[in-house]
């Protein structure tokens, strides 16, 4: 027996892949969290009602979808429903964490696999066109950024937001600054559709290069979106069969009727499914469960990518183009929303805390994101996470051994296996930080 | 952005932590022109720190037995460590896990078949290794982490968040309670403790520019005390907070004490100070940007 182990970079956390092979087979391809700080344990006894600015610390990367759905967890509890300007506000924060996440993914994460790049930072060294690679990097930095300064303005601080209160928000957006970040986005999104068309380019060629966009069997997809616009501060899940059906839709109270969760051994991050069943969280999922995007140029992209593909579509790859799609939709649909007044003065309702048991889902950006609150004397008496990446976790270990099995024979093992670990766990865009918590 | 071979070479090493601070770093884009990234897991495939790198960027606590490996072996090879962010320089959210009964449940958790080993709390980096600067903040800012690499000397901000928040102190507007964390519509331009909310801006370092309370959040502290409070025992800050609401609201001191050893602040409000073990000397402010 042969054991591999791969070390991973361009993800969000400690990671790496193991992969057994025997005799010019893949035996296993296990995908192990290794990090661990234990959010789970540390919350007991927490006053309930200061949920919502210590769990961003959960992840730096996904910290608005912990922050939003703690609030609406809480506000389960306390029986208060926010105001519509407080859900305006939150969309638009969970929006611009789309749109950072889905630009670090792609720009970040995986563009540079496309060029033969070590990082986005080092793409003018490629052997490419230096000057043309220098141009996509500084741009694509600079929509990223228009992420990072959305969420700031949504969501007060720019890391780990605080505007969220349970009953609504601390304050609208005034028409000021609301207005620059309008004409911020506007002026942007042509960009943006042109290094998703680049990106789209370049994923073409890899997959000339490489002989395939992953070839993994299909697989149920798990989403809270809704199904003519992709609403991410949500209130349903719903699983979309391997056949392109909807198999179920449930609220967050009900995840275990449907949902199955196994912790194992070689990792810390555990792996759940749709009973017993592998299933997808993310992007592609996503775009497998929208009928549409509700924005002009987001459709464009969504109606060239299931006439090239099919829907729903399964390559492994796709979620990376359909990032690209979700980046656009998010610039649109901001813009959008800015043109709307979001400074009026119903900003929070007043509630009283009480004890009992709450729910708050959000679609984050790697997928429905769940906390689950028990507060008893006010205090935090048990707290559960249930986190998007690990809705993934038996997809990526099926992928690698795909890809394991593609790249290893009995004459030995291609040499192009490291890169097609890194592409396929890139694809997924694991959050290990989350995972682990 | 030309990754010049002759620029200033650094690293990026991340502990067990939330990634924040790597996110904020890429958000500072200044650096790009003037320093050579030459180790960051997060965003370059690279799978260890080089030989001939100047300035080592550590986030995260020290939270298993492999972040103690990596941090020695990196820290010996470079010329400078720089401890960036709350977890980093106290051990941070991880801390609040410091208890005899969530310990006990954590650690039946330490220990996975070939997986690192995790210890039983989350320490400091400066329990292992020298640190040169440390860069608090969750997250510190990207204008702070443009400071912490070209130099402290060459940052400027207030001592306090106060100064850099805006909103007016009245002398008329007296809350006899706190509202809670998370309650109330905050009036803008005015004081936050004059309308009850439990802000430590008044002692703790400025330099982030008062991105929290402007919008109408309360300072949690997460830059820690300023220069100041820095070096000496906690309740010397405590005590500074108390006269700041007694001189501007009726809130009894008990209410305020209670709320101060709250987790929310205690995450942060303790990084500097003798509150967890009472071994180490203070950090010198010298050494705190």
């Amino acid at each position: 027996m042969t054991t591999l182990r791969f070390p991973l970079s361009r993800i969000e956390g400690h990671a790496r892949v193991e992969m057994e092979i025997e005799e010019g087979r893949v035996v296993s391809a296990q995908f192990q969290a290794i990090e661990m700080r234990g959010f789970r344990y540390f919350m007991l006894g927490t006053p309930a009602e200061q949920m919502p600015v210590i769990v961003p610390r959960i992840c730096g990367v996904c910290s608005t979808a912990h922050h939003v759905a703690s609030v609406k967890a809480l506000e389960d509890i306390y029986e208060v429903e926010p105001p519509v300007l407080a859900k305006e506000i939150r969309e638009l924060l969970l929006l611009g964490q789309l749109i950072q996440n889905q630009a670090t993914s792609m720009f970040i994460f995986t563009m540079p696999d496309r060029v033969g790049a070590s990082s986005i930072f080092h793409m003018d060294e490629s052997e490419a066109n230096p000057e043309q690679q220098l141009s996509l990097a500084q741009r694509s930095l600079r929509v990223r950024q228009v992420g990072t300064n959305l969420i700031t303005l949504a969501g007060g601080q720019f890391i780990h937001p605080i505007k969220a209160i349970i009953g609504g928000v601390t304050s609208g957006i005034k028409n000021e600054p609301a207005e620059k970040m309008r004409v911020e986005m506007t002026e942007m999104l042509p960009v943006v559709c042109d290094l998703f068309d680049a990106y789209w380019e370049m994923s073409m060629s890899m997959r000339e290069r490489i002989g395939t966009w992953g070839d993994d069997q299909p697989a149920y997809y798990i989403a809270s979106t809704g199904r003519s616009r992709p609403e991410l501060n949500s209130t349903m899940i719903r699983v979309l069969g391997p056949d392109g059906t909807e198999r179920a839709s449930f609220p967050p109270r009900l995840f275990r009727t449907y949902l199955e969760y196994e912790e194992t051994e070689y990792s810390y991050a555990g792996q759940s499914s749709y009973q017993g069943q592998v299933m997808r969280a993310n992007s592609l999922a996503r775009m497998n469960l929208a009928l549409s995007m509700g924005t002009p140029l987001a459709d464009d992209y969504l109606e060239k990518l299931t006439h090239t593909f099919g829907k729903p579509a399964h390559p492994i790859l796709l979620f990376d183009l359909c990032r690209g799609i979700e980046l656009v939709y998010a610039f649109e649909r901001s813009i959008e929303m800015l043109s709307k007044d979001l400074d009026y003065e119903d900003t929070s309702l007043p509630y009283t805390p009480k004890d009992g048991e709450g729910y708050g889902l959000v679609e984050a950006p790697r997928g429905p994101l769940i906390h689950h609150y028990k507060v008893k004397d006010g205090l935090i008496e048990d707290a559960e996470f249930i986190i998007p990446t690990t809705h993934n976790m038996l997809a990526i270990e099926r992928a690698l051994k795909v890809a394991g099995e593609r790249y290893v024979s009995p004459e030995g093992i291609n040499l192009e296996l490291e890169k097609a670990v890194g592409r396929v766990v890139r694809a997924f865009d694991p959050c290990i930080a989350c995972a682990t918590q | 952005m030309s990754q010049n071979q002759t620029l200033p070479r650094f690293a990026v090493l991340q502990l067990s932590g939330c990634a924040g601070c790597e996110v904020s770093l890429i958000n500072a884009s200044e650096w790009v022109e003037k320093y050579q990234l030459v180790y960051m897991p997060l965003v370059v495939s690279t799978h260890t720190v080089p030989e001939d790198t100047e300035i080592l960027l550590v986030s995260g606590g020290v939270r298993n037995d492999e972040d103690v490996w990596n941090l020695r072996r990196s820290a010996e090879i470079v010329d400078r460590v720089v401890a960036v962010g709350t977890c980093a320089i106290s051990g941070g959210v991880a801390n609040l896990g410091d208890r005899d009964e969530v310990r006990q449940m954590f650690m039946a958790q330490a220990s996975r078949h070939h997986l690192p080993h995790l210890l039983p709390k989350s320490q400091p980096i400066d329990a292992f290794v020298d640190v040169d600067l440390y860069l608090p903040g969750c997250p510190p800012t990207p204008e702070l982490f443009m400071g912490a690499l070209t130099g402290p000397e060459n940052f400027e901000a207030s001592s306090i968040v106060c100064q850099e928040c805006g909103r007016k102190k009245l002398k008329d507007m007296r809350p006899k309670h706190l509202v809670g964390f998370q309650q109330g519509e905050v009036l803008p331009d005015i004081c936050l403790i004059n309308q009850g909310y439990l802000c430590v801006g008044s002692s703790t370092r400025g330099g982030c520019r008062a991105i929290c309370t402007r919008p109408g959040h309360p300072c949690v502290g997460c830059r820690g005390p300023s220069d100041a409070y820095i070096e000496k025992e906690s309740q010397v800050w405590f005590d500074r907070v108390q006269s700041v609401f007694e001189r501007l609201t009726d809130i009894p001191p008990e209410e305020i004490n209670a709320a101060l050893h709250s987790p929310q602040l205690s995450l942060f409000l303790f990084q500097f100070t003798d509150y967890m073990n009472g071994d180490r000397p203070p950090r010198p402010k010298e050494k705190v940007l």
